[in-house]
């Protein structure tokens, strides 16, 4: 997942809270082998040599975190794509099948170059917070790359974990517990998300952040953002209450979706 | 070397005999066996895995991969493993019986063919003794014993019993070590003349492993399985009596390839290290090492160090020198790579590539095109070997394999017990601040 990753755990013991944050950090450690596509025996660089046809058994976590890929895939109609980059190399998306039976995924055409960074950070956010809270550690805040971040309880005497939309002290903040938050754009890395619809770089939002339950939710559906249209945005945010984004406009994060905006009061 | 050679050699081509053996074994299974569903046969070896810590998790993914075998027991004393172990099993559908203590595991499970055990060092030998005693074939992980008369224990068994005993010393079954070693170092003489080796595993400072207060084991049970506490359970490998510190943990694997590789033992070891830098821990946390490998009338210096204290020097390979070449391997096909001398021009990189013994790295130019500009990077070459498959998996096939008669075990325990015999002795020199000599007939069980 090539980016760093933040653990910290209020109102705990120093040592326990740094083992417990060092259990999580070696969880990250075993998902990673699984999900990156830069390790060559990784269940998901394992998967990109399956013919079509072909099947592979994979890893409890690599089948869950495909399993919400797919769902992310089908409620965003596929602004949200698990092999992003797929029509830079193929003339089409290539299809699969997920198994949950035999806990395979089968190649039904093209190549599988799945590329789990715009939500396998998340779905490793979600898997080092049950651990966390397995270690009785309820008030934490996890944080991968800076774009997504997991809050547990809040810290003693706080209404959450403060959390700016934005840049460093961003004055637009919320105050987080059990949710996520995400973000994306293009200001730190420029045009890089593209439209999996059409192979280019994705034309809509210059930023956005989703706020949902879960962090795996959280970061496929802020990378959809950039590239839905608002009216399909609008559409998705309908369906479920559970989720809030948030455009970046001039006047500053514009909300959308009928959940609440945690705040300090 | 030759000999070692041949040996594998004669292994591969064994196959069809193996497969006659596989017929004669299959006859042994009767009628009623056969009828059972799910009784365990040759086509469906139920096996217990004792042991779900990092390792056992680790061999439990392949374990799943495999075919026609099935865990069906689950052992580990502590309850947070065994609990997850279960629940993880579950969610797959699969239902394991779980257990705190192994002899009950034997004495309830009656029917196994085989366990894997990944349980702290100490525990392998009585723990693999017992089971191949009750008639069970024993994967065990490496080291197989944090002594060295408890190893032997372990191949005295193994013979007594005439059961199935292999090592965890994965990379032996790893295909791209296999070709490496036989198609490349011997048969394609690519280094050469060796004349020196060197490996390294390094790591970063890290926490010692800690615990949900809510799953403390209680002490008095904690003593009953050998432990002085919480900490030193959860720690294991950096207590003396439980473990063998780095260099066994992580030593183990490069040096086990120097005395694969080199197809003998060192004649002597010489080593420095300690405990400079965690006060909390029994073991040496580093160590640099040299063994004597005696080569052609002369010897071949072998390099090793392991550092628990920085990440820094490229992570874990194993490189074979030599006049004409070098080859560096890891289990990480990333760090992977072949050097070629300036000198060795008798054979060309062509010649080798037809003979399939490397191939060519994809230009990423196009060769339709000539763009004169700096000069141009060099053609690489690399180890032509892709498998698909995590890195224990191969090892566990094969063990499995040998069960079904259909292979002969990559790593028995008396092979293995040679190998580590000089791992062991490495901290021993450390310990002795002096060289120490190792005859051929004492690395024999």
């Amino acid at each position: 997942m090539a980016t760093h990753y933040e653990v910290r755990v209020a109102a705990e013991e120093r040592t326990y809270a740094a083992q417990a944050a060092q259990a999580a950090f070696d969880l990250l450690d075993r998902l990673e082998a699984r999900l990156s596509r830069y390790k060559p025996n990784s269940d998901i660089a394992r998967l990109a040599q399956l013919a079509p046809g072909e099947k592979l058994r994979v890893s409890e976590p690599a089948l869950a975190c495909l399993q919400i890929a797919k769902q992310m895939e089908q409620i965003t109609q596929s602004a949200f794509c698990p092999t992003p980059a797929a029509l830079q190399t193929q003339p089409a998306l290539p299809e699969w099948n997920l198994l949950a039976a035999e806990q395979s995924i089968q190649c039904v055409s093209g190549r599988l170059d799945f590329d789990l960074g715009a939500i396998g950070k998340g779905f490793a956010l979600d898997r080092m917070a049950e651990l966390i809270r397995e270690w009785d550690c309820p008030s934490f805040l996890l944080v991968a790359g800076g774009s997504s971040i997991l809050a547990g309880d809040s810290p003693t005497d706080a209404a959450g974990w403060s959390c700016g939309l934005g840049e460093d002290d961003s004055p637009h903040r919320i105050f987080l517990s059990n949710a996520s938050l995400s973000g994306s754009g293009l200001a730190v890395k420029g045009a890089h998300i593209l439209d999996p619809r059409s192979g280019l770089p994705a034309p809509r939002q210059s930023r956005a952040w989703i706020l949902a339950d879960t962090a795996a939710d959280s970061d496929a559906l802020s990378t959809a953002c950039m590239v839905l249209s608002e009216a399909e945005l609008i559409g998705i945010l309908e369906r479920n209450h559970s989720w809030l984004a948030f455009l970046e406009t001039e006047e500053g994060p514009r909300p959308l979706g009928r959940r609440s905006i945690p705040s300090p009061a | 070397m030759v000999d070692k050679l041949n040996r594998r050699e004669f292994l591969s081509a064994t196959a069809v005999a193996g497969a006659a053996m596989l017929l004669e074994a299959c006859k042994s299974d009767t009628a009623e066996q056969k009828a059972a569903v799910g009784k365990s046969s040759l086509n469906n070896i139920n096996i217990a895995l004792i042991g779900y810590g990092e390792e056992g998790k680790v061999l439990l993914e392949s374990l799943l991969n495999i075919p026609g075998v099935k865990v069906v027991a689950l052992c580990d004393i502590w309850d947070y493993h065994r609990g997850e172990g279960q629940r993880y099993l579950q969610k797959l559908g699969n239902e394991v019986r779980a257990y705190e203590n192994y002899e009950d595991l034997l004495s309830k499970e009656k029917d196994l063919q085989a366990v894997v055990i990944a349980t702290p060092d100490f525990c392998h030998a009585p723990m693999t003794n017992t089971c191949l005693k009750a008639g069970l074939h024993v994967y065990c992980e490496k080291m197989m014993s944090n002594t060295i008369d408890g190893a032997r224990s372990m191949v005295k068994t193994m013979r007594d019993t005439g059961k199935l005993l292999q090592i965890g010393h994965q990379r032996r079954s790893n295909p791209r070590y296999l070709f490496t070693l036989n198609r490349l170092l011997h048969e394609a003489n690519f280094c050469g003349k060796l004349t020196a080796i060197q490996g390294q595993w390094n790591r970063a400072v890290k926490e010692d492993f800690g615990w949900p207060k809510k799953y403390e084991i209680p002490q008095s049970m904690l003593a009953k399985y050998g432990y002085k506490d919480m900490h030193q359970f959860r720690n294991w490998r950096w207590f003396k009596g439980l473990g063998g510190g780095p260099l066994s943990d992580l030593g183990a694997h490069q040096i086990d390839i120097f005395n694969w590789w080199m197809g003998r033992t060192p004649k002597s070891v010489m080593a420095s290290g300690g405990l400079d830098y965690y006060k909390n821990h029994d073991w040496y946390d580093n160590a640099m090492v040299i063994y004597e490998f005696p080569v052609d009338q002369a010897v071949a210096r072998a390099f090793y160090q392991v550092q628990t204290t920085t990440s820094a020097g490229g992570g874990y390979y194993e490189q074979f020198m030599g006049d004409d070449g070098t080859i560096r391997m890891s289990e990480d096909p990333a760090i992977c790579a072949i050097y070629r001398e300036a000198r060795a021009t008798a054979v060309s990189w062509d010649d080798l590539t037809q003979k399939g013994y490397v191939k060519a790295k994809p230009l990423a130019a196009d060769t339709a095109k000539v763009d004169v500009r700096e000069t141009a990077a060099l053609a690489e070459y690399e180890i032509p070997v892709f498998f698909n498959k995590p890195p224990h998996q191969p090892h566990l096939e094969n063990f499995f394999n040998a069960i079904r008669g259909t292979a002969k075990l990559n790593c028995p325990a008396d092979e293995a017990f040679s190998s580590e015999y000089v791992i062991h002795k490495a901290n021993e020199a450390v310990a002795a601040e002096k060289k120490i000599n190792i005859s051929d007939e004492e690395v024999r069980a």
